[in-house]
């Protein structure tokens, strides 16, 4: 059994007036299977991030299902919604949303603190995260004391910290420029490599969906159905700033590029 | 690798800022003497029968606090606006986060809020003289009402500037509503109590001051009041610039706490907000 069955999923946003419902998701199926590092490509208004907040029951859907492990979502009860399924479902937004009054550091042990569990194997793993992500040094600046790649590298760890099993992440380097987000693509994967975690991984960039994903699905614009599914085989470990070299890479960005149009 | 350090948000270097604050003081100094030689200017002019002249003002001063007599009423003063400025500001300032939880208790007591803060505060001393006597605690009642809608207002649009990603953030990685208020809601209003904090405190002295001139005998509107009818214009003076003292005072206070408490900020903000 799949980790995480999305089926005939539908998210619709009603108009002012009513009637003119926008319908965002409408008939979006697919599976994820433990482990698996699942890329979403899709142009911008797609449905991505809404796809992702179904996912994580941070928004409920109008209809369909998503089910993780034996747990179905509910429907149509904002109130029922469990946001992350108990720390089950991490989520790296595409804003990092670090709380502007709490160091790096106490931004990094924040769901530590709330989950009860700030104990001093919570804070090695945090302080082993921290330098893993190149933020040693910087444990006690504020947010706006840190440049945007540190931003977004704590806004990471603080999701890994207490290593939830799925974890989503929506563009996550999309504001970054080309030479900080290779850097933090690579440190993604050399993360992931430690611990294997199921990631689904949103972008619009199809590069960065080849070079990261065991498996990538091309979106359509909304309403958001699948228009494609393509195998990712490029071997691991990847070398992202060699694999564009690779023989495979330009007749899959091929391939997903006309599906993208 | 990591790209650039964020070492730039100062902006000058700290010699460079001294220098500036320095410069500022400089300045600020020149106006207050031109607005002292003015006042001088204009008590020759009309005489210091009309208004006291500043050496005056200064000698009495000076007297007054040798004799104590100057500090005890304006402690007095001191004591009723701080006593009213916490009763009226501490419920004011939670109030907001209760009502987070009842919007429909919320929306009814609204247009209420929007009366009390609307209404004349000082029509209402005379009628807290009448109810809780010539004492100081008509003083405090009329403090502490004055304070408490400038407070709740700002603490209001605290709350309700709440960043709901924060919220989903914190939600997603296992925050429940206590921790919420504490880590997300709270600190995230506080910069707008500060601000209904520094708005409200020349409110809350005046207030006391305003109290006391209606009838009272002792405090510095009791001083005004009495320099008034002896046609003792220094002795107003006098009152006057022990009022002004009173709220540099209270707005140095809170503009240090403030800095204490919100670390956090860039600089640039704090430093908008505080520059007073």
């Amino acid at each position: 059994m799949a980790l995480l069955e999305i089926r005939d999923l539908e998210k619709r946003f009603d108009g002012r007036s009513g009637h003119d419902a926008h319908w965002v998701i409408r008939g979006l199926s697919f599976t994820v299977k433990e482990g698996e590092f699942l890329t979403l490509i899709g142009p911008s208004g797609a449905g991505k991030t809404t796809l992702l907040n179904l996912i994580a029951q941070i928004d409920g859907a109008s209809g369909g299902q998503v089910r993780f492990q034996s747990e179905i979502a509910p429907i149509g009860d904002p109130k029922a919604l469990r946001p992350g399924l108990s720390c089950r479902i991490g989520y790296v937004t595409q804003e990092d949303n670090l709380l502007p009054w709490r160091t790096a550091l106490e931004n990094v042990l924040f769901p530590l603190e709330v989950q009860g569990r700030l104990d001093a194997e919570g804070r090695a793993r945090a302080d082993m995260l921290m330098r893993a992500a190149g933020l040693a040094g910087f444990e006690h600046h504020y947010p706006h004391e840190l440049s945007g790649g540190m931003r977004k590298r704590a806004a990471l760890i603080r999701t890994l910290v207490y290593d939830p099993p799925v974890i989503l992440m929506d563009e996550p380097f999309g504001a970054l420029d080309a030479q900080t987000r290779t850097q933090l693509q690579e440190d993604l994967l050399r993360l992931w490599n430690l611990g294997r975690k199921t990631i689904l991984f949103v972008t619009h960039d199809i590069a960065e969906a080849i070079a990261l994903g065991d498996r990538a699905l091309v979106l359509s614009r909304a309403p958001t159905t699948i228009a494609g599914e393509h195998a990712i085989t490029l071997p691991r470990p990847r070398d992202i700033r060699g694999i564009m070299t690779h023989p495979d890479f330009a007749a899959l960005y091929q391939r997903i590029r006309a599906q993208l149009q | 690798m990591n790209g650039s350090a964020p070492q730039e948000v100062s902006g000058r270097p700290p010699s460079g800022r001294l220098v500036a604050t320095l410069r500022a003081r400089a300045d600020q100094i020149t106006v207050l003497l031109v607005l002292v030689v003015a006042w001088q200017v204009l008590s020759v002019a009309f005489g210091t029968y009309w208004i006291g002249s500043p050496v005056g003002v200064l000698t009495r001063v000076m007297a007054g606090i040798a004799s104590g007599d100057l500090l005890r009423h304006a402690g007095i003063t001191l004591s009723e606006a701080v006593a009213g400025f916490l009763i009226g500001a501490v419920p004011a300032a939670t109030l907001p986060f209760a009502l987070r939880r009842y919007p429909v208790v919320s929306a009814i007591l609204d247009p209420f809020m929007v009366g009390g803060y609307g209404a004349p505060k000082l029509a209402l001393a005379p009628l807290f003289i009448l109810w809780f006597g010539i004492g100081i605690a008509s003083k405090i009642a009329l403090v502490a009402i004055t304070v408490f809608f400038i407070v709740y207002f700002s603490a209001q649009a605290g709350v309700r500037a709440l960043d709901i990603k924060l919220v989903q953030m914190a939600q997603v990685v296992g925050a429940n509503e206590r921790h919420l208020a504490r880590h997300i809601i709270f600190p995230g209003a506080v910069p707008y109590i500060f601000t209904g904090f520094r708005i409200a405190l020349p409110y809350a002295i005046g207030g006391a001051v305003i109290a006391e001139l209606i009838s009272s005998n002792r405090g510095l509107g009791y001083l005004i009041q009495l320099g008034a009818m002896n046609f003792d214009t220094t002795g107003v003076f006098v009152a006057l610039v022990a009022t002004t003292c009173i709220v540099f005072l209270g707005n140095w206070s809170v503009n240090a706490l403030e800095r204490r408490l919100l670390r956090w900020r860039p600089p640039s903000d704090v430093r908008m907000q505080a520059g007073s």
